[in-house]
């Protein structure tokens, strides 16, 4: 079992593959390299400078496109460079030695293949949504669109330094940076009160995610005396800690970096923040929480996947976190109509099946969904956005239909169309790939319960599918039918539902939709088309024998996510198998099949069958689903499970009972005592303490000079008796 | 006769003069304290000088250091200033009210 | 042992200031002035018995002669009910206390006090004095106000002042023993030559004077020669002889006093005399009397209508 191996530090250190830091080289021929993470700040700049001149026109987000287009180019120049891994210095940002240690943390940058996977989709969607946006944020040119460009430029750049930092100090920042932009964007607009409780939630329960990641920083620096990645990954692979590894802090800094992932990636029990992020404008929603900035977290623990194999029952927490999220989202998601919210606990749901990859060693699995989900989750969320964006913010699904009849809606309803297959994990498309090789990994590898948790994510596999679908069948498929949303702003779009009154009989109020234009659908169409060749990789050759995945299975495992993780066939076990060189005698199997092939039939059947299912519920027939729902709620047994699931398990609810409440009195008892004890007691206290000792000496104050005379006097007499007793004191009794 | 000095200056001459000092400097304080007349009090408090100015001139006798008259000099300076605004400021009471009783202005702690 | 004793005294002597401060018939005020006397012939009696040192038989007589006119007339100052003759008294205090700087060969001091002290300050006291006075000495020539006529609170006054006296009065007496013994002639030889080094003119005449056909300064010297003591009294070796210096021509007190004031306190000298420019200042604008100027004057003054002027034409049209 792997609990019991892998405890001894001798025997561990040899399952450690070579961790690829030798060659790492202190590059200068890739000084541009630091563009990447330039472009986006000039561009912040630059946007600065148009809010200060009241630029009134598209021109930043032209800016922030240019930009980051330049950086996404950058990227695939530097993933060309054959000469990864290497480190770039940017300029020394702490260095500092004294006797016996040294902290050390400059802005430099650590590519690796790693980093290259993660800047490109980061970068390339970047550039991709902020077309997008450019369109979608239309209505607020010259008032908030500034804003918004400037804070993607300023995501863009603090992922760049989570990213591509070289210590785990640019990473913090980095983290930080993107949680800033997130509570900015979520924020956006900031004349609603649920936009900006979204954001302080957002940012709040961050938080809490935060001060694990703080704490695993400083965790590791005192016990491994540097934050660098180059030093850490060589100590770790030279086993030289054999000393610290017997405490508890190397045991600790797994949990706490988990904390962080878990906060960042929206995981139980810290993952409510990213439902309520939907506030913010879709194409934030699309980019920072779905496609890149969620998948922090994964990059954290891929990143440093080393201190976890140290400590494996902190993976088998990942796995089982990781899965457990996926169902309960995945539970939630089939019970809401807001298409937003549904694509948010898809993206929680999808997250946790990354985690689960992680916790069962296929980092190349969770890197691979990260890829694939990205793309996929951003087609889902742009085709929300433009429904939102046509319908004036209308995204009920129940008040929304038959999209793909509908002039000029097609590109959308297709597109939503190739990211839900995707999403569902039809066969042959990408995220049937990336999805299946989590599955069967589960069946695989050894760890308490793992079987269990690899049936529970064939189920939650079978319900997206479902839920994909679900949406998919009630607002594009169907007759037409539609009402608008409540968000008619008037002003911007006279030509819209002024001008022709007579030819709408679906709508109320004489409402159009207007159908999105150039940008939106090329972006859409870009992505989707991505989406679907995200697929290509899997049937790739690659350079690491054994398992599939083409270049983006070379890249994970050129990086640090791979140590611990053997690269055989044969092998494709845990720890343990690989340290006694023998895969086979623990090698998981699943109906007694080999997973890997077994998955493929299974994922397929399973995708398929929730598919149809959301076929014959929300499409074929529709009064099917009212009857089911019915049925449901009219018997008692039952009736518990949809009305939970619509609530989201109450979850909110509970968390408001079990902290906000509790925080609430203890903000009002220390108010209390902050007025009464510290206000009251100390500060009126000391300030009456004077009044007190004025109103005492108040009748030397008296206006007659003699009493002041006297009491010159008295002091006077107070200092030549001091002086005398001094002196004799000093003097040995002057008096005899 | 190598003294330029007529005559030495034991520790007992000093004692006489300092308590004589601290004599004076007391009179001068329950002068001060039980006048009523804001001259008479001023001229307390010049008596005070002039004990200060007898120990400083003792002490400087004692020690043959002309500094200790040189401070009679700064005393004598600060008296002279001391007594030009003090009257200067009496004169300004006396013609509001026609009285030196310094009773009288006790509603100037206010 | 007898440590107490300086206190007694300052209680008799507190006591006899009691008596004259006090309202009473004449005899207690006899009987306070007696007790006073008394009390400060104790004092110096107990100065005698705890301090060391001899003092001149006749410096001593004169000595308690001034002392007594200064505390006299000091007690009577702060008794007197007319301040004018508190001011005379005054001046016999800064009179005695001259004599006293006399006795302590303090010349230059002594006569500077008489002419600033009793000379210019008490003669500002007795204008203002007089200034201050003159309306109610018209009404009541005989009597002088109630409030210069009764002390306030003498007791208190008195106890408070025993208590500053009694400490003042032990320090004085009881640390004495402490110092170090008065300075002996060399050291006042030694300062006095050191004085006279200084001052070229002064000792170019002393060495003039007692050998006409020196060469003075020395040729070919860097600096005077030190002057240089012996049992018959200084001399500079010049020349390969030496030569007398007459005790004439040592510096004299003001001389000391005037070295030490310009050389050792030039700073401070110039403060004394800012503080002094800026009293008269003071003085000068705060007894100034204010002339009171209408509004219309003001404008007038300052080139404009006068504005009543301009409220007449009004009301006229």
């Amino acid at each position: 079992m792997m609990t019991s191996t892998a405890i001894r530090i001798a025997e561990l250190v040899p399952a450690v593959p070579p961790v690829p830091v030798a060659e790492v080289v202190e590059a200068t021929s890739h000084w541009w390299a630091g563009f990447i993470l330039w472009f986006p700040l000039i561009s912040l700049v630059l946007c600065g400078l148009c809010a200060a001149f009241r630029v009134r026109s598209k021109l930043p987000a032209w800016i922030t496109i240019g930009s980051l287009a330049c950086s996404f180019v950058l990227t695939i120049l530097l993933g060309n460079a054959e000469d990864v891994p290497e480190r770039i210095l940017l300029f020394e940002w702490i260095s500092m030695e004294w006797l016996g240690g040294s902290f050390v943390a400059n802005f430099a940058l650590y590519i690796d293949s790693l980093t290259i996977l993660w800047m490109s989709f980061v970068t390339g969607l970047g550039t991709l949504i902020a077309l997008y946006a450019s369109e979608y944020m239309e209505p607020d040119v010259g008032k908030g669109y500034t804003r918004f460009f400037s804070g993607v430029s300023i995501f863009l750049f603090a992922m760049g330094c989570l990213v591509m930092g070289d210590n785990l100090l640019m990473l913090y920042l980095g983290w930080e940076g993107v949680g800033f932009a997130s509570y900015w964007l979520i924020g956006y607009y900031y004349r609603r009160p649920e936009a900006v409780a979204a954001a302080k939630k957002a940012f709040i329960v961050n938080r809490i995610g935060d001060l694990g990641l703080a704490l695993a920083v400083y965790l590791i620096w005192a016990t491994f005396g540097t934050v660098q990645y180059n030093e850490l990954m060589t100590i770790i692979q030279s086993g030289d800690f054999s000393e610290v590894y017997e405490g508890w802090s190397v045991k600790a800094i797994p949990y706490l970096l988990m904390l962080a992932a878990f906060g960042k990636s929206a995981q139980l029990p810290l993952y409510v923040w990213l439902p309520d992020a939907m506030e913010g404008p879709t194409p934030v929603s699309a980019l920072i929480h779905a496609a890149t900035m969620v998948t922090a977290g994964i990059y954290l623990i891929a990143r440093m996947y080393p201190f976890f194999l140290l400590e494996p029952a902190s993976l088998h927490l990942v796995a089982w976190v990781g899965g457990l999220t996926a169902l309960l989202a995945a539970t939630i998601g089939m019970a809401q109509y807001d298409i937003k919210r549904i694509f948010a606990y898809s993206t929680v749901s999808q997250l946790g099946f990354m985690f689960l990859g992680l916790g069962v060693l296929t980092t190349y699995g969770a890197a691979y969904h990260v890829f694939t989900h990205a793309f996929f989750k951003a087609v889902l969320f742009l085709t929300a956005g433009a429904v939102m964006h046509g319908f004036a913010g209308q995204l009920d699904l129940r008040k929304l239909s038959g999209l793909r009849r509908m002039k000029g809606w097609r590109i959308v309803a297709w597109t939503m169309f190739v990211g839900c297959i995707c999403l569902a994990g039809f066969p042959f498309t990408s995220g049937y790939f990336s999805k299946d090789a989590i599955l069967a990994e589960a069946f695989v590898t050894q760890g308490p319960g793992f079987q269990v948790l690899g049936w529970l994510a064939i189920f939650t596999a079978f319900l997206t599918a479902y839920y994909t679908f679900r949406v998919w069948c009630r607002v594009c498929a169907g007759p037409v039918h539609y009402e608008p949303g409540d968000e008619l702003h008037d002003d911007d779009h006279h030509d819209d539902h002024h001008d022709d009154h007579h030819d709408d009989h679906h709508g109320e109020h004489g409402f159009h939709p207007h159908a999105p234009r150039f940008a939106i659908n090329f972006v859409l169409v870009v992505i989707s088309v991505g989406a679907l060749l995200a697929a290509v990789p899997y049937f790739m050759p690659n350079e690491v024998e054994g398992i599939k995945g083409g270049w983006v299975a070379d890249m994970v495992h050129g990086s640090s996510a791979a140590s611990g993780i053997p690269g055989h066939p044969d092998h494709p076990g845990s720890l343990s198998d690989s340290a006694h060189g023998d895969g086979h005698a623990h090698h998981g199997t699943i109906l007694g099949m080999d997973p890997h092939s077994a998955m493929y039939y299974i994922s397929g059947v399973v995708g398929g069958v929730g598919l149809l299912l959301a076929f014959w519920l929300h499409l074929w027939r529709r009064q099917d689903a009212d009857r089911l729902r019915s049925w449901l709620l009219s018997r008692a047994w039952i009736r518990w499970l949809p009305v939970a699931m619509e609530n989201k398990w109450y979850v909110d609810e509970v968390y408001h009972a079990l902290v906000r409440a509790p925080l609430w009195l203890l903000g009002h008892v220390f108010h209390a005592f902050d007025r009464y004890i510290v206000d009251g007691l100390l500060v009126d206290g000391t300030s009456r303490l004077p009044r007190l000792l004025g109103r005492w000496f108040q009748p030397l104050q008296n206006g007659l000079l003699q009493s002041y005379a006297v009491t010159m006097a008295g002091g006077a007499v107070l200092i030549v008796l001091m002086m005398v007793l001094m002196m004799q004191f000093f003097q040995g009794g002057a008096v005899q | 006769m190598m003294l330029q000095l007529a005559s030495t200056f034991s520790q007992l001459s000093l004692s006489q003069y300092l308590v004589l000092s601290s004599l004076l400097f007391v009179i001068g304080l329950v002068g001060f304290l039980t006048r009523r007349n804001l001259i008479v009090m001023f001229l307390c408090t010049e008596l005070m000088f002039q004990a200060a100015a007898i120990a400083f001139v003792a002490f400087g006798r004692y020690w043959f250091d002309f500094s200790g008259q040189v401070f009679v000099i700064f005393i004598l300076t600060v008296a002279a200033a001391e007594a030009a605004l003090a009257l200067a400021l009496v004169v300004l009471l006396y013609r509001r009210r026609s009285t030196l009783n310094a009773d009288d202005w006790m509603e100037l702690c206010e | 042992m007898d440590g107490l004793d300086p206190y007694i005294a300052c209680l008799a002597g507190s006591f006899a200031l009691y008596l004259l401060l006090r309202r009473g018939p004449l005899v207690m005020k006899l009987v306070g002035a007696l007790l006073g006397l008394g009390t400060m012939g104790w004092l110096v009696v107990i100065c005698s018995e705890v301090v060391p040192g001899e003092v001149d038989p006749a410096r001593n007589v004169l000595f308690l002669v001034f002392a007594t006119i200064a505390i006299s007339a000091a007690v009577r100052m702060i008794t007197h009910s007319r301040p004018v003759y508190a001011a005379l008294y005054f001046v016999m205090v800064v009179m005695s206390s001259a004599g006293l700087f006399l006795l302590m060969e303090a010349e230059f001091m002594a006569f500077a006090l008489i002419i600033v002290y009793a000379g210019a300050i008490l003669i500002t006291y007795m204008f203002v004095l007089m200034l201050a006075q003159q309306a109610s000495e018209a009404e009541q020539i005989d009597e002088a106000p109630l409030y210069d006529r009764f002390a306030r609170e003498p007791g208190a006054a008195v106890i408070v002042g025993l208590i500053l006296a009694g400490t003042i009065v032990t320090a004085s007496t009881t640390g004495l023993g402490q110092l170090p013994p008065p300075v002996d002639a060399a050291t006042v030889n030694t300062a006095n030559g050191a004085l006279l080094e200084q001052l070229p003119n002064q000792y170019r005449d002393a060495v003039l004077a007692a050998d006409p056909d020196l060469v003075w300064p020395p040729e070919g010297a860097d600096s005077v020669p030190p002057i240089q003591w012996d049992a018959d009294g200084p001399y500079v070796h010049v020349e390969g002889r030496d030569v007398r210096i007459d005790e004439e021509f040592m510096p004299s007190n003001t001389q000391h006093v005037g070295w030490s004031l310009v050389a050792s306190f030039p700073a401070s000298l110039e403060v004394a005399g800012v503080i002094l420019l800026l009293a008269m200042f003071g003085a000068v604008v705060l007894a100034r009397r204010q002339a009171e100027h209408s509004e219309d004057e003001l404008r007038v003054d300052a080139g404009l209508k006068p504005v009543h002027t301009i409220e007449d034409e009004e009301g006229g049209a």
